[in-house]
């Protein structure tokens, strides 16, 4: 994994100078999602098999997960903010689908996190976060994907755009998906450090609690 | 010549809505317009230092959460030492 990690990031700098500059950010601000995507997906699963299962780590595994998929959200939303600012001239529209609704995708999963919040009991915590997630997850495909697809947008592969397949360069591919897998395989590190803590914090706890 | 004086009146108050025969600015020429150092700085360059945003966007975003859980470890630690 962190050869991965090394080896996606060294691609990345050699960069290829294309048309705009800006199209490098595509090795930044699409892995972004993809990222995101993952981690949500992983959070899900561990979701159901805590719901299966009634084992707690699967509930840490969960929440550890969901917070890295939202960070890399939120990175991704304002990376995209600023890059719309200087190609499309404006830093927020509201005529465009997948900027609101990844933002609604977004806060869905903030409540993720106030819902877990505010139980003390961890076992009800567990269970209604679970199913909490599992309602975000599904909402995820149609924000994320299906809804933009059928409006017009500025994105890519939406109404009258072409998709990925169709305008990108296969230089830009060479460093792409090298930048999309270091960039999980980052992510999996932040949800290994964030499920540790979490691992050792509750640890504390029982042992505070046998003293 | 009433109607020629009527019609000059009716034009003197339109005057800002009718810009088929006139034109309405002169400041249409051209799209230049002076944003601010920070726009002229980021389209420099063909816009490169848009690219360097998003990576310390995202670079700062992670300091930002990485941070945090080191905090965080330093709270189980503390309470670590006050185990032993």
């Amino acid at each position: 994994m962190t050869l991965v990690l090394i080896v996606g990031f060294l691609i990345d700098i050699p960069f290829i100078p294309i048309l705009e500059e800006t199209a490098r950010n595509l090795f930044l601000h699409v892995p972004m999602w993809m990222t995101m995507s993952v981690m949500f997906l992983m959070g899900v699963i561990f979701s159901i098999r805590y719901l299966a299962g009634n084992d707690l780590d699967m509930d840490r595994k969960a929440s550890a997960a969901t917070m890295i998929g939202v960070l890399f959200g939120i990175c991704g939303l304002i990376t995209g903010s600023l890059w719309s600012r200087f190609t499309w001239g404006t830093w927020w529209t509201f005529a465009e689908p997948k900027i609101n609704l990844s933002t609604l995708a977004m806060l869905i999963y903030v409540g993720y996190f106030i819902l877990r919040s505010t139980f003390d009991d961890e076992i009800k915590r567990a269970r209604i976060a679970a199913v909490f997630n599992i309602f975000a997850a599904t909402t995820i495909p149609f924000l994320l994907y299906i809804i933009p697809r059928q409006l017009p947008s500025l994105h890519p592969g939406a109404d009258g755009n072409p998709a990925f397949s169709e305008i990108t360069a296969p230089e830009l591919r060479i460093i792409f998906y090298p930048a999309v897998i270091g960039f999980i395989g980052l992510a999996f590190w932040l949800y290994d450090i964030t499920l540790r803590s979490s691992r050792v914090e509750h640890a504390i706890k029982l042992r505070n609690l046998e003293l | 010549m009433i109607l020629n004086l009527l019609l000059t009146i009716m034009l003197f108050f339109n005057v800002q809505t009718d810009t088929l025969t006139q034109a309405y600015s002169d400041k249409w020429d051209g799209t230049a317009q002076d944003e601010g150092a920070f726009v002229d700085f980021m389209t420099s360059n063909d816009m490169i230092f848009v690219v360097l945003g998003v990576s310390l966007i995202i670079w700062f975003v992670l300091l930002f959460f990485i941070t945090r859980t080191e905090k965080k470890l330093a709270i189980i630690e503390a309470s670590l030492k006050n185990l032993k």
